[in-house]
């Protein structure tokens, strides 16, 4: 549905992405993650159209962005960071305008306009000025305009930047609910975000991609097991880096005497456990505790970052 | 195009700008024709038409400084980018919308007209071909405004830089006849706008000057499309 090949992007002498590749396939939901000023925008801005790369090409539904820019840009609707609102339009009006803007029939703008306050819940202020409504009415207004014209891909950047816990919430929810119906193309800085709503994330470091996986797979690839075993560090550590299915053995220090507790990096499946009981058994060092340690997105990511700085 | 067009109309009228516009034209426009045909118990409405040629230098900024600086001020224009509709249509739309609204107020002086119709005797045909001239002459100086609001970033130094750019080009009228190099001389009436409406005061309608006031609008908005096309190049 989307697909970025080889695209750079240089200010002067700055250089915000450094041929950035990957394709979007129809109905994923794509999460775009990077801290402040990693290329997101920037990223985004050159799908839609907004700005043109220094070198490569996009493309969305085939179509390429820059040279058949009016069939790639049917097919895609775009929030971006800060909503492109007129503050002297009524939601109403604006959201015809928005479907004008976007080819919709003529004859279908009314209930197509209906439709879409409906399922992003602006029925209630549709005779309203956008000037006079809250952040989050506004930023919904946003989505909605993004909504106009049924477009295959939702392209949404920092979609909850600005709102409250509450507003973020329901935006999250709405962005799962358009899941089913679009390929969605979903930028933040806000690593949970990205994990309650996407299927596959992107982390964007410094304007290239330093890790572009499936969450699932990203989370199991490799697993981690804290263990609390009672035996001194001294016999146990070297026992323990001799097991096939553990790469790594960090120690965590400030138990007590005698014990040793430990976060073991180990291959998935059930192979750490069986080797770790055997050893354990054969040393006759009880085991205390063992339990798995939850992989954050905010561990990936930094672990991405530090892997990029390193 | 058509949806740029309709939404600039709506934007002229929900805002102060063409109630703005519309009432300091009419306003003035009144007065000189109180002073220039009442007072002066005067028919020739051609005078008056060349006196209002001016107020486009003061007023025509107000029709074009949302028009770009706006969009970009309000952050809309990416709304604009990454819509099907093209930077042409896109510029067109937004010209033509200013250009109805110029339309509008100049054909409210149609009154003046029927004044002079009935209470004395009206040139109908060089009176027709003056309105040529002024419509012309408005709408070059909508395309040099938008052209100039292409450049900034807010409204009101879209409105200032449009003023002194106009003020330009009236200069460039009054320097043709101070400068006594023949050929500079030649050069600033070919391209001046004013020297261009002379004829149409005397009721004159002559085919290069509206093919001059034609390519000058031509040339202008195809700038203003390069400029924006030239931006999502550069720009940050």
């Amino acid at each position: 549905m989307i697909s970025f090949e080889q695209v750079s992007k240089r200010y002067g002498t700055h250089q915000a992405l450094q041929e950035i590749s990957f394709d979007l396939p129809k109905g994923q939901i794509l999460g775009l993650l990077g801290q402040n000023g990693a290329g997101k925008t920037t990223a985004l801005n050159i799908l839609t159209g907004c700005l043109a790369p220094t070198s490569g090409r996009v493309a969305i539904g085939g179509f390429d962005v820059m040279t058949q820019p009016r069939q790639a840009k049917r097919l895609i609707g775009y929030l971006p960071e800060q909503a492109p609102l007129y503050d002297e339009m009524t939601v109403e009006a604006y959201l015809r305008f928005a479907c004008e803007l976007k080819e919709v029939e003529k004859g279908a703008v009314v209930s197509h306009v209906e439709a879409v306050a409906e399922r992003t819940g602006l029925k209630d202020v549709m005779g309203r000025k956008i000037g006079n409504l809250s952040k989050g009415y506004r930023q919904r207004v946003g989505v909605a305009q993004a909504l106009c014209g049924t477009p295959e891909a939702i392209i949404l950047d920092e979609p909850t930047a600005g709102l409250d816990p509450r507003q973020s919430s329901e935006m999250r929810a709405l962005v799962r609910e358009l899941a089913g119906e679009h390929t969605v193309l979903f930028s933040s800085h806000i690593l949970s975000e990205v994990q309650s709503v996407c299927d596959r994330v992107i982390i964007l470091h410094h304007g290239k991609i330093i890790c572009d996986s499936a969450l699932q797979a990203l989370r199991s690839g490799e697993a981690r097991l804290r263990a609390k075993i009672a035996c001194g560090e001294g016999t146990l550590l070297p026992a323990l880096r001799q097991l096939n299915s553990v790469s790594r053995v960090t120690v965590e220090r400030g138990g007590d005497p005698g014990v040793t507790q430990v976060v073991l990096t180990v291959k998935k499946g059930e192979a750490a456990e069986r080797e770790l009981f055997t050893l354990l058994c054969a040393m006759q060092a009880p085991l205390l505790r063992l339990a798995p340690v939850e992989d954050s997105l905010e561990d990936i990511f930094l672990r991405a970052t530090m892997d990029e700085k390193g | 195009m058509g949806a740029i067009y309709r939404r600039e109309m709506q934007g002229y009228f929900y805002t102060p700008a063409a109630y703005v516009f519309m009432g300091v034209f009419l306003t003035l426009a009144s007065i000189f024709f109180g002073i220039t045909n009442l007072a002066s118990r005067s028919s020739n409405l051609l005078e008056l038409l060349g006196q209002l040629s001016y107020l486009w230098m003061l007023l025509s900024p107000i029709l074009t400084m949302r028009l770009i600086a706006g969009e970009r001020r309000q952050h809309t224009e990416q709304l604009l980018f990454s819509s099907p509709c093209s930077l042409s249509g896109m510029i067109l739309g937004k010209f033509l919308a200013a250009c109805t609204v110029l339309l509008t107020a100049v054909a409210a002086t149609a009154v003046y007209a029927l004044v002079v119709a009935v209470y004395g005797r009206l040139y109908a045909a060089e009176t027709a071909v003056g309105y040529l001239g002024l419509l012309l002459q408005g709408c070059a100086f909508i395309a040099l405004d938008l052209f100039v609001s292409c450049f900034a970033r807010s409204q009101m130094t879209a409105v200032v830089a449009g003023v002194g750019v106009n003020l330009l080009v009236w200069l460039a009228d009054v320097l043709a006849s101070a400068v006594t190099v023949d050929w500079v001389s030649k050069l600033l009436n070919f391209i001046s706008l004013y020297r261009r409406f002379e004829p149409f005061t005397r009721g004159q309608l002559s085919l290069s000057n509206v093919l001059y006031n034609v390519l000058f609008m031509g040339i202008l908005l195809f700038l203003c499309v390069r400029v924006l096309d030239a931006r999502r190049w550069s720009e940050a």
